[in-house]
């Protein structure tokens, strides 16, 4: 582990897009240097499900997301002390980050209940009543000991509106300083706030005004892809990393669909989790550039071909989708290989964006990426308008038909969004 | 296919070179086939298997229950000859094809005058010899097994017993006289439940067949499958076994595909049997149970367990490894508490990890096992296994756990648990 003096978390800026607002960085943690902009797995209960470690190293994942809800129950943080952390206890040697369990009790939970003491919620298990305040996520984590951690948060609902939302943002800056106080391994782990604020430009504004001024390593931006339409979604996104600073990593939470990646990091996000990429594996789904082929649709029985013929991962250099049709959802071991491929191709687009912002030719890959994953289908108006405010304008709809007659061989296995 | 015979003592097991087609390399029996479900190893992909378990090309044990789906496809493949191993991932194996799976339990009944039912993810299909032959003329595995009705076990009546051996002698005669339409080598089924005499009637009727008909015999219908295999009664097995082997001539080999306990697999070793499968391996792993057994001669007189059951909440805070002194992955770097915790949360990654345990361990079983045959002490490894140093003798049945990690428990969009 590195010498105390150096800080659990350091960020620098290693290109940025001329045209854009995107950015490459080099975040160090004490686990690993992670490269960003980054995809981050989810790994829910301390694995991510059907693969190993070691799988994912070969991929190159450096970051893994845990959940601090689903670890506190079980093992549960006495375990997860004597096995001297979640690293150890699940034998993953890279970074690791934890949400706050405050997004699950909300999700998952009906009887949750907000006030200004926490999240009081039923257990699933025992139908105890339990109460999550900012101090006892902020201790779960601490146990858990991931690189990077987030404060407990008040969310609501992203399609709420009026007064409720406002509330949220203000409890959410006071949970913050209890979370900061409650924090017991500042040299080991990073705090990040998370901005919050509805739908509404001055809240998030005022939100982002006020997380500056504490003293912390990085930001989350929370509380949206939760059914808010794209539209109010990217100006969302927009507004914090405008006013964000430069020099801190900035973390969206739950994006993860490959179109609202890219435009994301166009809009100066640094990092992203989501489930998808690996739930949608295990309904029998792998991502490819248009899209995801459903694998189990009747097409793919003769199919000999492999994926996608560019991929690299064990599950395209040895499978074909044939194969793959057979076993999907059957067999246990297609969750793994479809999990191996999705998850890879989720690193190497992240890969690619990487390189071209450090190659400094973002836009055009931006472009390329949009005409490639749309094939004949418009690109969505929000798609259009937040990259366009970001200076990338995307070619208009008559010359990039042009375009697609010539290219309609290739993209006959179209986008199939289950 | 060609097998020669490189050692032999009497009820100290044999050794031999299996050779099953050219360009392909000898095994060496007693060999342990890797089972597969769906043409896949169980919860392991290729890669993993060749990471993690072993780099050696295995004989790959396929199953028509879980694979008969494929056949189409098969079909298509095989045109440009690249066989049924390189289509589950795994170029350059060997492959067998069984029609039933020895991991599960198969249904009794549906057995029809002319039609050999196949139980299947879909349900019960019915199989005609004429069906089976072209299934096997699309699917091309390197060695097949006769279509036999082996729907006995040992409660079985005299009168379904003798069934058995006359569909499977009507079914057979079909397959004979049509093995030249496939070019792979066939393996004469022996059915008969536990009855001597059936028995014998099923050897004289591959007996019956010019000796180049067939190159090796598969023993069935001594249980059906699944769990069952774990808990028979080796007192009633091996008299039976030990009359048939009498009967059979030296230079074919002989399978007794399901998943016979550690110490049967040694006993019927030791009356010269020769190609097992891994189910008991699969069986032990999906019932959350770790292979502790213990098979070195040199073993410290310590008292071994059969196996290491991971559902036991004293695992919870134990951080120390599956089976102390083993080097497979699972091992080296995950605990018990850790595995305990993919039990109790239902993650796929448990049964992952106890494959690669379990199927670690019993190959290097299998390499003890052909070692001390060379060195003429199985009696002495089977008496290590019987007892484990212990004083009395150990008990390797499986019992079924409640809590299989099914399809249902994989989240939404797994197809509900079938069978």
């Amino acid at each position: 582990m590195s010498p105390r003096n150096i800080p659990p978390l350091t960020y620098k800026v290693v290109a940025e897009c001329s045209v854009s607002k995107a950015r490459a960085g080099l975040m160090t943690l004490r686990h690993s240097e992670v490269n960003t902009p980054v995809f981050m797995p989810v790994g829910t209960q301390g694995t991510l499900k059907g693969i190993l470690p070691d799988q994912l190293i070969e991929l190159n994942c450096q970051i893994l997301l845990g959940n601090t809800y689903h670890l506190g129950l079980r093992p549960g943080i006495e375990t997860l002390r004597l096995a001297g952390g979640l690293h150890k206890f699940m034998g993953w040697p890279r970074a690791i980050l934890t949400d706050s369990g405050g997004f699950q009790m909300v999700s998952l939970l009906q009887l949750a209940e907000i006030n200004e003491k926490g999240v009081n919620f039923r257990s699933p298990f025992d139908n105890s009543e339990c109460m999550l305040t900012p101090e006892h996520s902020i201790q779960i984590q601490n146990a858990i000991g991931a690189d990077i951690m987030m404060q407990l948060d008040d969310v609501v609902k992203t399609t709420t509106t009026g007064p409720r939302v406002e509330e949220a943002m203000e409890r959410t800056i006071r949970w913050v300083d209890r979370c900061i106080e409650a924090h017991a391994r500042d040299d080991d782990q990073s705090l990040f706030p998370i901005v919050q604020g509805g739908l509404d430009v001055p809240l998030r504004q005022r939100c982002v005004s006020a997380l500056m001024e504490r003293q912390v390593r990085g930001f989350a931006v929370g509380g949206l892809s939760g059914g808010e339409s794209k539209h109010d979604f990217w100006r969302m996104v927009d507004v914090c990393t405008d006013h964000l600073p430069r020099d801190k990593p900035r973390y969206l939470m739950g994006v993860g669909f490959a179109a609202d990646l890219v435009v994301c990091v166009a809009l100066g996000i640094d990092m992203f989790d989501c489930v998808f990429p690996t739930r949608t594996a295990r309904f029998g789904c792998a991502l490819v550039d248009s899209g995801q082929l459903n694998l189990k649709q009747p097409k793919y029985k003769l199919d000999l071909e492999p994926i996608d013929k560019q991929c690299e991962c064990s599950t395209c250099k040895r499978y074909t989708r044939s194969y793959l049709h057979h076993i999907a959802t059957n067999e246990s071991v297609s969750c793994s290989l479809l999990s191996i491929h999705n998850v890879a191709y989720q690193l190497r687009l992240m890969r690619s964006m990487r390189e071209a912002i450090q190659r400094d030719e973002f836009p055009k890959f931006v472009i390329d990426f949009m005409a490639r994953h749309f094939g004949k289908d418009p690109i969505p108006t929000w798609i259009q308008e937040a990259l366009k405010a970001v200076n990338i304008e995307l070619p208009p709809a008559e010359e990039k038909q042009e375009k697609e007659t010539i290219k309609q061989e290739k993209h006959e296995q179209a986008i199939e969004v289950s | 296919m060609k097998f020669v015979i490189e050692s032999l003592t009497k009820n100290g097991g044999r050794l031999g070179q299996l050779h099953i087609k050219d360009g392909a390399p000898e095994q060496r029996t007693p060999l342990l086939m890797q089972t597969t479900k769906g043409g896949s190893i169980p919860c392991l992909s290729a890669d993993v298997f060749e990471s993690h378990v072993t780099r050696k090309p295995q004989v790959l044990q396929f199953t028509l229950s879980t694979i008969d789906q494929m056949t189409e496809a098969l079909a298509q493949w095989n045109r440009a000859d690249r066989g049924l191993s390189d289509y589950v991932g795994f170029p350059g194996h060997l492959n067998v094809l069984l029609l039933r799976d020895p991991c599960e339990m198969t249904p009794a009944g549906g057995n029809d005058r002319d039609i050999q039912p196949l139980f299947t993810r879909r349900g019960k299909e019915s199989l005609s010899p004429q069906r089976y032959m072209e299934m096997v003329a699309s699917l091309k595995p390197d060695i097949y097994q006769g279509l036999c009705d082996a729907d006995t076990n040992a409660d079985s009546s005299k009168k379904r017993v003798q069934k058995s051996v006359d569909r499977t002698e009507k079914f057979m005669q079909y397959i004979y006289e049509n093995k030249s339409k496939v070019e792979s080598a066939l393996l004469a089924p022996i059915v008969g439940g536990y009855n001597t005499f059936a028995r014998t009637q099923s050897i004289k009727h591959a007996h019956e067949q010019p000796a180049d008909s067939y190159g090796g015999y598969v023993f069935e219908g001594f249980h059906t499958n699944g769990l069952a295999a774990t808990t028979l009664d080796a007192s009633k097995l091996l008299p039976i076994v030990q009359h048939c082997v009498g009967q059979l001539e030296e230079g074919k080999p002989r399978m007794v595909p399901g998943a016979y306990t550690p110490l049967t697999t040694l006993e019927l070793i030791g009356l010269g049997m020769d190609l097992f499968d891994t189910s008991y391996a699969y069986c032990a792993a999906v019932n959350f149970k770790a292979l502790t057994f213990t098979f070195a001669q040199d073993a410290d007189a310590v008292v071994h367990v059969p196996f290491l059951d991971i559902t036991d909440d004293a695992n919870k805070e134990d951080f120390t490894p599956l089976l102390k002194k083993c080097d497979c992955l699972s091992c080296k770097k995950h605990t018990r508490a850790y595995l305990h915790h993919l039990y109790k949360t239902n993650e796929l990654l448990g049964p992952i990890l106890l494959m690669i345990h379990n199927l670690h361990h019993y190959l290097a079983f299998f390499e003890a096992i052909r070692q001390s045959i060379a060195s003429d002490g199985l009696q002495q490894l089977t008496e290590l296994v019987r007892r484990q140093n212990g004083d009395s003798q150990v008990d390797y049945g499986i019992a079924p756990n409640r809590k299989v990690i099914s399809k249902a428990t994989m989240g939404k969009g797994f197809a509900a648990a079938a069978v």
